[in-house]
C-alpha cells in the first residue's frame, strides 16, 4: 500500500448522481476524492424529456432543491430527484465543473465516453506550470439511480485497487485488466500530463 | 521615500523566508514541510527575485529530506527558479543530477519532466551567453549527460520511467529542430526554443550536431512507435525479432529473453512459451504507446517539416497494432489514434496527406461529419497548393 493517498477525480455530466454518489461512497472508505460535471450546465429531469431543468454551476444544490419543490414537489419527490439534491447538499454545496477547476488530480474516473473525451480535449488545451501524469479512466455507467449506485461500487473497486501500488504508472496497465476482468464492463484507459 | 520603503519590504520577505525556513527544517509533518517551501519559493522566485541566491543553498539542502512530496516540491522549485534566472543553473545542475540517480521513483519521474523544460532553458542559456566559461560548458555538459540518460530511459523497465521519457524526447526534439511558417505552437508554450535560435557560428554550440542530435532523438521516438509492432508471426519466422521485442522490454528481460532465445532456437515448445513471456510483456504497452502517439502529433504540428514520417508511421502502427493489447487496450489506443489524427488533419501543413489521413480515420471509425469538421478550410489548402 502506497504511503500517499492518491488525488481522484470522479467525474459525469452534471455533478449531480454518477459523480456524486461516486464521491459520497468513496468519500466514506477514506478516498481523498473531488466530484466534478463536465457539461456546460447541469441538467436535471424535468416534466417531460424535452423539459429538463437547467441551471448554471454556480446554482448552489440548496437552491436547486428550493426551485424544484417550488415547481413540483410531488413529482420531484416521486422520482427520486429531490432525495438526490438532498444528499448532494450534504457532501458540498454547489457542483463544479472540471474545466474551471485548477487543482491537479493522480487518478481521473469519467462515468461515460463523452465526459471522457470532454476531459481530454481540456487537459490537451491546457498548458500548465510543472506538469505530471494523470491516469484518465472511463467506465461507462448509465446516467439513472440503480445504475449509479452499482457504477459508485464499480469506481471504488477500481480506486481501492490502484491504491494498492506504490508506483501507479508502472502497474496502471496490470491492475487494469484485473479491474475489467473483474467487472466485466469495457473501460478506457489513457495517460496525459497536465 | 520609495528606496526607503522597498528596502523595508525586501526585509520582511527576508525575515519571513529565514522563518519559514528554519519552521521547515523543524516541522514533523510533511505536507507542513511542503507547504512552507511553496510559500518560500513564491516569495523568493516571484515577490523578490534578488532573494533567490540568497537562499538557493538553503533549499537545496531539502534535497536529503526522508519526503517523497518535499523533494517533488523542491525540483519544482528548480524549475522555476530556473526560469526566472537562468544563471541558477549551473548552481543547481549537480542537484538534479543526483536525484536522476536516486531510487525514489517518483521524484526521478519527476526530474525528467523538468529537464524538459530545463533543457529548453539551458540551450537558451548557453546560446545568449556572451562569452563561454568554463562554468557554462561543464553545465552543458552536465545537461547532455542528464539528456543522454533520460533518452535511455525509453527502455527502462519501469513503465512510467519510459513514459516520462517519451515526454522529455518530444521537447528535445522540438528545441534541436527548425521552426517553419506553418508550425502551430501552443500560445500557453511558455519557453519556445528551436534551433534557428542557436547562431552558426556559436562557440560551444554547433547546429548541425544539435540537429543530428535532434534527428536521432525522432528516430528513437518512431523506433520506440515501431518496436511495439510485434505479431507472433514475425517472432515465429525471425528469433531476431524476438530480440527487437527485447527493445521495448526491461533490461532484465533482455538478458532473461537472450538466453531463452537460444534455447528456443532448437525447440518450438520453447518458442510457444518464451512467446508467451513477450505477449506477457507487451501486455504493459498501451500507456506509452499512446503517450509516444501524443508526443509525435506534438512534434509535427510545431514541426511540420516531420509530418511525413509521422503519418506515416501512424499508418503503420495502425496496420501493426501490437496483439498482445487487449480489446479494450485496443479500443483506447485507437481512440487516442484517432483524436490524434484529427489533429493533424486540422493542420495546415497535413495537406499533402488529407487522403492518407482520412483513410485512416474512415478505418478507425470516425465520421465523415467529424472529418470534414476538422479539415481546414477550403482557401487555405489552395493556397498552400499555389
Amino acid at each position: 500500500m502506497s504511503d500517499r493517498k492518491l488525488k481522484i477525480a470522479v467525474i459525469c455530466s452534471s455533478n449531480q448522481n454518477r459523480s456524486m454518489e461516486a464521491h459520497n461512497f468513496l468519500s466514506k472508505k477514506g478516498f481523498q476524492v473531488r466530484s466534478f460535471g463536465s457539461g456546460t450546465h447541469v441538467k436535471l429531469p424535468g416534466p417531460s424529456p424535452q423539459l429538463p431543468n437547467i441551471y448554471d454551476f454556480n446554482t448552489t444544490y440548496d437552491e436547486m432543491y428550493r426551485d424544484l419543490v417550488a415547481k413540483d414537489k410531488q413529482l420531484y419527490t416521486q422520482n427520486g430527484i429531490l432525495h438526490m439534491i438532498d444528499r448532494n447538499r450534504r457532501i458540498k454545496s454547489r457542483p463544479e465543473r472540471f474545466q474551471s477547476c485548477k487543482d491537479r488530480f493522480d487518478l481521473i474516473v469519467t462515468c461515460e465516453e463523452r465526459v471522457y473525451d470532454q476531459v481530454l480535449e481540456d487537459i490537451e488545451s491546457k498548458e500548465r506550470e510543472n506538469p505530471e501524469s494523470v491516469h484518465v479512466v472511463n467506465i461507462d455507467i448509465q446516467d439513472n439511480h440503480e445504475e449509479a449506485v452499482i457504477g459508485a461500487f464499480m469506481i471504488c473497486d477500481l480506486c481501492a485497487l490502484l491504491s494498492e501500488t506504490d508506483d501507479l504508472d508502472n502497474d496502471v496497465d496490470e491492475l487494469l485488466q484485473e479491474f475489467e476482468a473483474k467487472c466485466q464492463r469495457p473501460i478506457l484507459h489513457t495517460v496525459a500530463f497536465y | 521615500m520609495e528606496e526607503e520603503q522597498s528596502a523595508t519590504e525586501s526585509l520582511s520577505t527576508y525575515d519571513r523566508v529565514v522563518e519559514l525556513l528554519n519552521q521547515a527544517s523543524l516541522l514533523q509533518k510533511d505536507t507542513q514541510r511542503v507547504n512552507n517551501l511553496k510559500l518560500v519559493q513564491e516569495l523568493i522566485v516571484h515577490k523578490e527575485p534578488n532573494l533567490l541566491d540568497n537562499f538557493l543553498d538553503e533549499m537545496l539542502a531539502f534535497q536529503s529530506d526522508r519526503s517523497t512530496d518535499v523533494k517533488k516540491t523542491l525540483v519544482n522549485f528548480i524549475e522555476d527558479a530556473c526560469k526566472k534566472d537562468p544563471d541558477i543553473l549551473e548552481k543547481v545542475i549537480g542537484n538534479l543530477c543526483l536525484m536522476l540517480g536516486s531510487d525514489v521513483v517518483p521524484v526521478v519521474k519527476k526530474v525528467i519532466l523538468t529537464m524538459a523544460t530545463l533543457y529548453k532553458v539551458s540551450l537558451q542559456w548557453v546560446c545568449k551567453a556572451k562569452k563561454m566559461s568554463e562554468t557554462i560548458e561543464q553545465t552543458w555538459d552536465y545537461v547532455n549527460q542528464m539528456k543522454r540518460d533520460i533518452i535511455e530511459m525509453i527502455d527502462s523497465d519501469n513503465e512510467g520511467f519510459r513514459t516520462h521519457s517519451i515526454k522529455f524526447v518530444e521537447a528535445v526534439i522540438i528545441a534541436l529542430s527548425r521552426k517553419t511558417p506553418e508550425s502551430i505552437v501552443p500560445a500557453s508554450s511558455q519557453i519556445q526554443v528551436s534551433l534557428d535560435q542557436v547562431p552558426e557560428t556559436h562557440e560551444l554550440l554547433k547546429v548541425k550536431k544539435l540537429e543530428e542530435e535532434g534527428e536521432a532523438a525522432l528516430e528513437t521516438l518512431l523506433g520506440f512507435m515501431g518496436s511495439v509492432h510485434i505479431s507472433s508471426v514475425n517472432l515465429m519466422s525471425c528469433m531476431g525479432s524476438v530480440m527487437s521485442v527485447c527493445l521495448c522490454c526491461s533490461v532484465n528481460l533482455m538478458s532473461c529473453m537472450g538466453s531463452v532465445t537460444s534455447v528456443c532456437l532448437c525447440c518450438s515448445v520453447n518458442l510457444m512459451s518464451c512467446m508467451g513471456s513477450v505477449t506477457s510483456v507487451c501486455l504493459c504497452c498501451s500507456v506509452n504507446l499512446m503517450t509516444c502517439m501524443g508526443s509525435v502529433t506534438t512534434i509535427a504540428r510545431q514541426r511540420p517539416q516531420f509530418m511525413a514520417r509521422v503519418v506515416q508511421s501512424f499508418e503503420t502502427l495502425h496496420v501493426n497494432l501490437p496483439p498482445t493489447l487487449s480489446k479494450s487496450q485496443v479500443a483506447s489506443v485507437r481512440k487516442n489514434m484517432k483524436l490524434h489524427m484529427l489533429s493533424l488533419l486540422r493542420h495546415p501543413a497535413a495537406v499533402d496527406f488529407h487522403a492518407q489521413i482520412t483513410t485512416l480515420l474512415t478505418d478507425l471509425g470516425a465520421t465523415q461529419t467529424e472529418v470534414m469538421k476538422a479539415m481546414p478550410k477550403e482557401d487555405v489548402s489552395r493556397k498552400r497548393k499555389a
